[in-house]
Formats: structure tokens, sequence, C-alpha cells
């Protein structure tokens, strides 16, 4: 094919009118080179206006190109939102973390669903286990949903428990969302409580457009969980 | 899951007892075993022994209840491997209709025995008039009839026609 | 033990603010033992049953996260609190008033549950 389009190149250098034009466009086509096969293919046209041939190749060629530009288009416009997100997603994750007052302590927002939407839970191995942990402690809240209606203590404010690794408490945001925030066995019930309370506030304001928290530096990376 | 009511003001409370109790399995039935309602059954054979057994224990038990203290049972509880049963006599201006619940290690006898007792007053407040007579005992030869179509009506078969060959 | 748990519901029954408490069944939901104060009688059998159920949950979930075993629970609502501890079986609840001291309810019941063991 190379051979091919060198003849045809020389041909066309030495007669400009031949219509030669359509194969050299045609073949540069084929191995993608659209912009040089186009302008080809356009001066073709120009000397040889009534030629349906040239037409259709000029409006092919013109076309792909097309396409291609706007495949390129977009796969910039991806390029950069993966950007957006991968900072969007790190400012998430450190949505809670200036107000963690050391490695021990974590805090997480989830949707109505137990999914993350922000906040960060590490393990031990400094694997992040939000998602799994969110998920089971979800489930708590669904439960107790159905228990206070039957009650008669009204809506539910906060549940706080203690296990043999951590305290962790955890409260209901307006979107039927979850808050959940653990600590080290050491912690002080209270300070663990007020510590909820600054989550919710931070919580719901990032969750009504009031974005990440800027400028803060954060007292850790990130935030280690209380798993051993 | 699946609920389904000859009668159909019988499904909403039903559906929201069996929601509430974490019941796997549920049927409420006449006590002569003509089943009235199920949740979670996906044949009718198996709603034909449900209610047949629920009718007898409930008959046998009743029995027991009135020769140790007087009157019925007010519950039966069975407790399984991994599954447990309660039946209960559910008092209605309807009548009376029996409730036989199956659970799992996801709810507890407290909850099935709480969201019961709520499911007689839903099934109170849910029936379409106050009848004050009770219904007629059913006659056997028309048991056959009534099983049949009610069956076909939990299961969405013909009107009328016969499930059980 | 019957009137070992007699002594435990009489003394959380005395904290200020305690409007029930109850030995419950955490399999069953059943109350095992319990002291309501004059008009909640009749939510006796639906507190037991309630309390077990969310503390079982709660005991469940925080087993599957690897948090361990569940000693105490504090539920806070509108109208009142709930608190639970449990050990084998049995869940020790108390329903106060919203303005209840949670933190002395807490050492009286982790005392009782000493008393249980």
């Amino acid at each position: 094919m190379a051979d091919e389009i060198r003849r045809w190149s020389e041909e066309l250098a030495r007669e400009p009118n031949s219509l030669v034009f359509l194969q050299l466009a045609e073949a540069l086509r084929a191995q993608g080179q659209l912009a040089v096969a186009l302008k080809i293919a356009q001066r073709g046209l120009d000397r040889h206006p009534g030629n349906a041939d040239a037409r259709a190749l000029v409006d092919r060629i013109a076309s792909e190109r097309g396409a291609e530009h706007a495949a390129q288009q977009a796969l910039d416009a991806l390029a950069a939102a993966s950007r957006s997100d991968a900072a969007a997603e790190s400012a998430a994750s450190r949505l809670f973390a200036d107000l963690l007052l050391d490695d021990d302590q974590t805090a997480l927002l989830l949707d109505d669903s137990g999914y993350v939407l922000g906040g960060l839970y590490l393990d031990g191995d400094g694997t992040d286990v939000g998602q799994e942990v969110g998920a089971q402690l979800s489930g708590i809240s669904e439960e107790i949903v159905r228990s206070t209606r039957h009650l008669g203590l009204g809506d539910w404010k906060s549940l706080t428990f203690e296990t043999e690794a951590a305290v962790v408490a955890m409260c209901p945001t307006a979107q039927h969302g979850l808050v959940v925030v653990a600590a080290s066995r050491s912690t002080p019930l209270g300070l663990l409580r007020r510590l909820l309370e600054r989550c919710l506030e931070r919580g719901s304001n990032w969750l009504n457009g009031g974005g990440p928290p800027r400028d803060r530096k954060p007292r850790t990376s990130g935030s280690r969980g209380v798993f051993p | 899951m699946n609920v389904a009511a000859v009668e159909s003001w019988i499904e909403a409370p039903l559906r929201r007892y069996v929601d509430d109790a974490r019941a796997r399995i549920a049927v409420l039935l006449h006590p002569s075993g003509q089943v009235m309602a199920q949740a979670g059954f996906t044949r009718d054979v198996d709603v034909m022994a449900a209610c047949a057994l629920a009718a007898a224990a409930h008959a046998t038990s009743g029995e027991l209840g009135r020769r140790l203290d007087g009157h019925p049972f007010r519950g039966v509880h069975y407790a399984g491997a991994t599954h447990q049963l309660f039946l209960s006599a559910l008092e209605t201006r309807r009548g009376t209709y029996l409730c036989l619940t199956v659970f799992d290690e996801t709810s507890s006898l407290g909850l099935v025995r709480l969201y019961c007792e709520e499911l007689r007053r839903a099934l109170i407040s849910a029936a379409p008039n106050a009848i004050t007579a009770r219904p007629t005992p059913t006659l056997a030869a028309d048991f056959e009839v009534e099983l049949n179509r009610n069956l076909a009506a939990l299961f969405s078969g013909p009107k009328g026609a016969a499930v059980i060959s | 033990m019957i009137s070992g748990l007699r002594g435990i519901i009489d003394r959380l029954s005395r904290q200020r603010g305690v409007r029930a408490s109850l030995i419950v069944s955490e399999h069953d939901g059943l109350v095992v033992d319990s002291s309501l104060r004059f008009g909640e009688g009749e939510n006796g059998e639906r507190v037991a049953a309630l309390a077990a159920s969310i503390y079982r949950k709660a005991r469940l979930s925080a087993d599957a996260a690897h948090l361990g075993a569940v000693s105490f629970l504090q539920l806070d609502a509108d109208r009142g609190r709930l608190c639970a501890v449990g050990r084998d079986d049995l869940v020790l609840v108390v329903v106060a008033e919203p303005s209840a001291n949670v933190g002395l309810i807490r050492v009286e019941l982790f005392k009782a549950l000493e008393t249980i063991a």
C-alpha cells in the first residue's frame, strides 16, 4: 500500500487534474491519515466539481474526521472529569479528617442505602473498609426506625454503643442517611457524642452543597480505624 | 415477598405484619382450614398442607388449653433448630382467623407476638363492614369447592377452576 | 436466681427518671422480669421485644464489622432513652426520661450485669 500511495502521489504531482486523487485519498483515509486525505479529496473536488465520487469521498472523510475530533474531545473531557472525580473522591474521604483528634478516631457519612458518601475507615493494614463497616452498621438504623415507631419514644436521635474494640455513635441525617463515628475504647462517651454532633453538622453542610472543607490541613493524612 | 389474599382488605394488614415481624412465611386461615391469605408461599399444595396442619394444631391445643386452663391457649409456639413457628387465633369482627407464622433468627417470638396483636387490630380496622352475625359453619360438601376457589385466587388461577387433581 | 433478678430490677427502677426496667431474653424477646411505672404496664412486652431486637441487631452488626462484642447500648429519641447491657442471652433494659442521668444508669446496669454473671 505504501508503494501505491507513493506512486499515486507522484502521478498527482505530475498531473494535478488526474483522477488518481480518488485512489490516493481513499488509501490515506484507510490508513487513518484523515487530515491529509481530506485535503487531497477536497482539491480533487475543486478541480472536478461535478464528480459524484469525489463528492462522496469528501463527505465520507469529513464525517470520519468530525467523529474522530468529537471522540478526541470526549476523551479529553473524560480525562478532565476523572481528574476532577479523583480530586472530589479524595476530598470526600477527607470530609471529617480535621474534626478527628487522633488516628484512632474515624467517621463515615452514609446514604440511605448504606453506601459511603464521605469519610474513611482504615483497618490495621491501612485498607479502607468503610464500605463494609458502613453497610453493616447501617443495618442497625433500619432496625431502630422500625422499632421506635412502636416504642412510643418518637424519632430517634442517636445510638451509642460500646464494643470490645471501639465505642461507636451514629445518628440519622436529614436525607435518611447516617453519620457514624468510631473511636478507641478509651474515648470518653461524652467526647464521642460531641464529635458525632460536629460530624453531623459537617456532613449536613456538605450534602446541602456546602462543599468539602477548604484550606483545612488534616491532623492526620487519613483516619486509621480501630480494628486490631 | 409475595402476598395474596382471597379478600382484598386483608392484603395490606398482612403485608405490614410480615414486614414488621420479619416473617419468612405466613398464612391466615379460617379455623376450618380454609385459607384466607398467604405470604411467602410459592405452591398451593404447601398452603393446603400448612392450613390443614394449622387447623388441626389449633383444635388440639385449644382443647388442651381448655382442659388445663379453662380456656384455649392464646398462642402456640414451636421452636425448631433453625426456624420457629407461632400459631395464634385472632378474634375480629369478621370472626376468628388463625395466623400461622414461620420465622427465623432475624426475628423473635416476642416480635411476632407483638405484631400479631397489631395484625388483629389492623384486620378489625380494615374489615369492610361490621358483620355482627358469625359466618355459618362450612359444610363438608362445600369445603373442597371453597378451598379450590381460594387457592386459585391466591395463585392467580382461573376463578372456580380446580387446582387439585 | 429469681430473687436476685428482682433485686436488680428494683435497683434499676429506683434511678431518677427511669420509666421501666426489664430483664429480657435476647433470643425470644420475652420478658424475664420487669418493673414498669404506673400506666406503662401494657408496654412491657412491647419494650422487651423491640429492645431485644435492637440490641441483637447491634450485637450482630458490630460482630460482622469486626468490632467485637457489644456491652453497653444507648438509644436517644425525642421522648425518651433506652439503655441496655447484655450477657448470655439476657439483656438488661432501662427506659428513661430524656432528662435522666444516663451515666448513673450505665453504672448501675454494669453492676447489675456483674450480679447476673
